[in-house]
């Protein structure tokens, strides 16, 4: 169910880090030092936690940096109200969180969304209000071809391209099979793309769609295998995923295929979960810096947590960019004319406005712009699973697709290349 | 025919509650409530059905929210394909869903009690197998009208664009539901189905067409549930498979048992119940995981101790206490 | 009679043949091979849930929608054991004995008091059962990528050119002797045959001094342990996620249903064709996006094949 749940970085990975920099400086906002206690500015967020899947990490790294940032003056001495709302993965209760924190209350924004569901439910409702959604953990097209909503991760499409573009030219992939949701604005919208890549390369991929209350995967697999498929592209949530991958250890696949997956088994749990089995020979696309980058905003993002942030809340991707949509949207508010911080118009504007930001946890500049249509994230790494961990196999590394013409025609415009 | 209209006092207090909720409700809800009293008043009518066939025939359908599901999609595939105003799309899909419930029910209907419910229950779980495959229309093309990206707007009712009217839209439907049930059970059918309840045959032996009205009577829970998921799907303005598991049908019945499924008071427990509650819950602040426990207690809580439903109950007490004064008072 | 029982046999024997003949016609042999040895793998798990489900049923009238919840709750404990690093039989007979204390409880604790409900109501009690158990294990357990492993995993035989392990023979081998073993039981010991007794008729048995409460537990610990051991073996060979796990209690319910909730032998077979054929129909492009239909539509049409020449039926208990 859930694509992007990614890189749930395991604890102790991060108090190692952190045990080589102690009590790191935080860097948050003004970096005053001073509490801020003006007029609060209040901020929305939408995370879906129920049944089949916890994705509340984006908000709560966002949460912890908007507290740091108050501990730091604030938004020119004015705190952050953060309010959070849970969609519970029901259409309802998302309409309802949009209907709470949207209209009931003069949000000027909302930052660090990170749900399966909500953007389909409320992308109209961001529209009609005027608000602008700057996202964190998106998984569906409503998230990225909308006019309101801009996510800092790739969502699927990306990463399964910069997937497939690997094993076609490091592995020498002629036939990708596509294990994708037969969800339209998940699997079959994603593994579309891979398609098109794949016949733009003048090779071929089959769609392989798994309906999501199927329990059983193994059909699945095997219609990968009757494809005539070299190549398989295990499109899923991290819990299909590994079904998938048990079954393939099962039938002894591993020598007779590439394996490759997007972002949701870039998760630190996934090398003991896959077992020895698929160590070095699971390849991985991820979204933002890997672990080991660990430049300074992997450090200050940590360090944010560790001081603002509780002890449970996941050390992963997702939480990566909830801290970083967080971050990004303070700095546009510093950037804003003190007396319209409460107008959510003038602060859709700014946020429009957004250009060539830049951090370390992401490959490229950062940016929104006016378009009907937002995907600054798309670009990545390739990872190979090994034991305990992850192995860089490419850095950076910008997916060639038809799919982002009209991305790179935005990026040209704003001067960002 | 004299009594046809006649309005009892639990029918009078039903009218006055409406009347409120029409009235004063959408006034006083912010936009968060408007949006889970919408939610409400539309389960309340599909659950008005369920009860409505447990309770008049002792039939159990475990299918209401997979027939919500037929009516939406119905409701939201015309809305794409022609120009027709909200309430054409709501007819269609309640009398589409009401043959859908008729071909359904007419091989189920040999069955009785725990089969019945089973083989509806099948029946749910295949509707949520097709949503969750073809999804719900969104604006795109074909028969299956799914399209990635932002769906295409849904119209409301001309009379009620905004979320405050269109709650007092959906309340004024769910209130045409009950009396329409009860209409029905004032005349010829109700007669036959109390009948029917009995004992079918002694309801063959009057010449009561039993096939007839147990078709009948399952034609008009699935033009409930149809009418249910079109304004559902006017509420959201989409529809999610996920609405539409068939466990959800199975809370569904649960609920209108727990609620009493022989008084209105009772479907309208149970809709509280469904939707206020958990929306209560998430206010409060409570962890939706736990909030499934909470639920899960109370529902096992009352089903173990109202024999009536929580509605019956409350009545029961009700009455007594109003006895009580009066003999007091004599 | 009886040749109308063979006649029945006979019919699905025809059927199934017909069927994977009709859609494994012109795809390759083997890989008709390889749909039909991985429907035979699911099959038995929903055979097994399947035959938790009619045991439980035959003996009490509780139709059980929480056999599933309490199967995932062992299988989450069994994976909590093995990360703590406790050697993984505990973790095993955990699994069982959680799944068993889940279910004696609602036996023991909550189904007496509802055995005045019809029932309906009484299988729907059971549903709110099971979403307590799930609430409580979605929370103990946040939602991460989890795997079980047995080491009967990692060896195996090659069967109609897929590799099968030894886990799948042994689910597969287990529901046969299983139902081989109720069988027995139910034939042969003196708590079967009250067991039998309450089936019937359970006032009459009551009156004949049947000590329903005994009986009744011990077919409430029957069913749990089967849910525990369908829950560890759908961990380790589907998924271990307590959602997935509790909600194939529908599936199973189909099963179920095709034994028409009393007969062991059907049920098993049932089963078995539900997975087969839900395989099979990935070879069809047409059907291959709604194969889960399969079990829904299969009971149903099963149920419908039983009530053929009934036009009402009068009287008598559900």
């Amino acid at each position: 169910m859930r694509y992007g749940k990614t890189l749930r970085m395991a604890a102790a990975v991060l108090l190692a880090s952190l045990g080589t920099q102690a009590m790191a400086d935080v860097n948050c906002g003004m970096n005053t030092g001073q509490a801020a206690t003006g007029a609060p500015i209040i901020v929305g967020g939408i995370y879906g936690d129920a049944a089949p899947g916890d994705w509340s990490s984006s908000t709560d790294s966002a949460a912890a940096y908007f507290r740091c940032v108050n501990a730091n003056g604030g938004i020119n001495g004015r705190p952050i109200d953060y309010r959070v709302e849970n969609d519970q993965w029901n259409p309802e209760a998302a309409a309802q969180a949009a209907a709470l924190l949207v209209n009931d209350t003069p949000t000027v924004a909302m930052v660090g969304n990170g749900s399966f569901i909500e953007m389909a439910v409320n992308a109209n409702t961001y529209e009609q209000a005027g608000i602008m959604v700057m996202a964190s953990a998106c998984a569906i097209s409503e998230c990225f071809e909308t006019p309101n909503i801009v996510s800092t991760n790739e969502g699927p499409l990306p990463s399964n391209l910069g997937a497939a573009q690997y094993a076609q030219e490091e592995l020498g992939a002629q036939h990708i099979a596509c294990i994708g949701l037969n969800i339209p604005d998940n699997g079959i919208w994603s593994c579309q793309a891979v398609q098109d890549f794949m016949r733009s390369r003048g090779g071929d991929s089959t769609a392989v769609l798994i309906n999501p209350g199927a329990p059983d995967v193994n059909s699945a697999l095997l219609e990968a295998m009757a494809s005539g498929a070299d190549t398989i592209l295990i499109n899923q949530p991290a819990g299909i995923a590994l079904a998938i991958l048990s079954a393939a250890e099962e039938q002894d696949l591993r020598d007779q295929y590439n394996w490759i997956a997007p972002t949701p088994l870039y998760d630190l749990s996934i090398p003991a979960a896959v077992g020895e089995y698929w160590w070095g020979h699971l390849y991985v696309n991820a979204e933002l810096a890997p672990l080991q980058v660990n430049g300074p905003d992997a450090q200050n993002w940590a360090a944010v947590l560790d001081q603002y942030g509780s002890a449970d809340d996941p050390r992963d991707t997702f939480g990566q960019a909830g801290y970083l949509s967080a971050r990004f949207f303070v700095q546009a508010m510093l950037e804003m004319d003190p007396a319209q911080l409460d107008d959510r118009a003038a602060v859709s504007t700014a946020i429009r406005g957004i250009s060539g930001y830049t951090s370390d946890l992401m490959c490229g500049p950062y940016y929104v712009g006016d378009a009907d249509f937002h995907m600054p994230n798309h670009a990545g790494y390739m990872l190979k699973v090994v034991e305990g961990g992850f192995e860089i196999v490419r850095n950076c590394y910008e997916y060639d697709s038809p799919y982002f013409a009209p991305h790179i025609a935005l990026e040209t415009q704003l001067g960002l290349r | 025919m004299k009594g046809l209209f006649h309005v009892t006092p639990s029918g009078w207090a039903g009218f006055a509650l409406a009347a409120f909720a029409v009235l004063v409700l959408p006034g006083i809800s912010s936009s968060y409530w408007l949006s889970v009293f919408t939610s409400a008043s539309c389960f309340l009518l599909a659950i008005a059905g369920v009860a409505f066939l447990y309770a008049r025939l002792g039939m159990v359908s475990l299918t209401q929210v997979g027939l919500m599901g037929v009516g939406g999609w119905i409701a939201l595939r015309l809305n794409y394909a022609f120009d027709f105003p909200f309430e054409v799309n709501l007819a269609l899909a309640a009398l589409s869903t009401m043959v859908f419930g008729w071909v359904l029910a007419l091989p189920a209907l040999r069955m009785r009690g725990l089969y019945l419910a089973l083989v509806t229950l099948m029946a749910a779980g295949g509707l949520e197998i097709l949503f969750a495959t073809f999804q719900f229309p969104n604006g795109g093309d074909g028969f299956w009208g799914v399209k990635t990206g932002s769906s295409d707007p849904f119209r409301r009712p001309f009379l009620a664009q905004s979320a405050e009217d269109y709650l007092r839209y959906v309340i004024i439907c769910a209130v045409l539901g009950f009396v329409f049930i009860e209409l029905h059970r004032r005349l010829q059918p109700g007669r036959a189905w109390a009948l029917i309840r009995r004992s079918e045959a002694s309801a063959m032996a009057a010449g009561v067409n039993v096939t007839l009205y147990k078709t009948w009577a399952f034609g008009i829970t699935g033009l409930l549930g149809g009418a249910a998921g079109a304004l559902l799907a006017g509420s959201l303005g989409l529809l999610d498979d996920g609405t539409f598991r068939a466990s959800e049908s199975v809370m569904i019945f649960a609920l209108a048992v727990v609620g009493g499924a022989r008084y209105w008071q009772g479907a309208l427990v149970a809709a509280i119940l469904y939707k206020v509650l958990p929306a209560l819950l998430n206010i409060w602040g409570v962890d939706a995981d736990l909030s499934y426990v909470i639920f899960g207690a109370g529902l096992l809580h009352a089903v173990i101790t109202a024999p009536d439903g929580l509605a019956g109950q409350a009545l029961q007490g009700l009455r007594s206490l109003l006895r009580g004064k009066g003999r007091r008072d004599a | 009679m009886a040749l109308a029982r063979y006649k029945n046999w006979l019919l699905w024997a025809v059927l199934m043949a017909a069927f994977i003949g009709w859609f494994g016609w012109g795809g390759r042999p083997q890989m008709v091979g390889l749909f039909v040895a991985s429907g035979l793998a699911v099959g038995s798990l929903y055979a097994l849930g399947g035959i938790g489900i009619v045991v439980l049923f035959r003996a009490t009238g509780v139709l059980n929608f929480a056999g599933g919840a309490a199967g995932a709750a062992g299988a989450m404990t069994a994976w909590q054991l093995s990360e703590w690093g406790i050697w993984d039989p505990v973790g095993w007979l955990a699994c069982l004995l959680v799944a068993l204390a889940i279910t004696l409880f609602y036996g023991r604790l909550i189904a007496p008091r509802l055995a005045w409900r019809e029932t309906v109501v009484k299988a729907v009690a059971t549903l709110g059962f099971a979403l307590i158990v799930l609430g409580a294990v979605s929370f103990l357990w946040v939602d991460d990528p989890r795997s079980i492993s047995l080491p009967t995993d990692g060896v195996g035989v090659r069967i109609l050119g897929m590799r099968i392990t030894a886990t799948r023979l042994i689910v597969f081998a287990a529901s046969i002797l299983i139902v081989f073993g109720i069988w027995l039981f139910l034939a042969r010991t003196r708590v079967g045959l009250q067991m039998r007794a309450l089936a019937n008729d359970r006032d009459l048995a009551a009156l004949m001094g049947i000590p329903i409460l005994r009986v009744e537990t011990i077919a409430w610990g029957i069913s749990g342990l089967l849910a525990g051991f369908t829950g560890l073996m759908f961990a380790d060979l589907i998924r271990l996620e307590p959602t997935v796990i509790t909600f194939m209690v529908i599936p199973s319910i189909a099963a179920a249903i095709c034994g028409r909730l009393e007969n062991l032998t059907v049920v098993l077979l049932g089963g078995l064709s539900m997975g087969v054929i839900e395989n099979m129909l990935t070879m069809s492009s047409a059907l291959r996006g709604v194969r889960p239909i399969a079990p829904f539509v299969i009971a149903a049409l099963v149920l419908l094949y039983y009530q053929r020449g009934q036009r009402l039926t009068f009287g008598g208990r559900d």
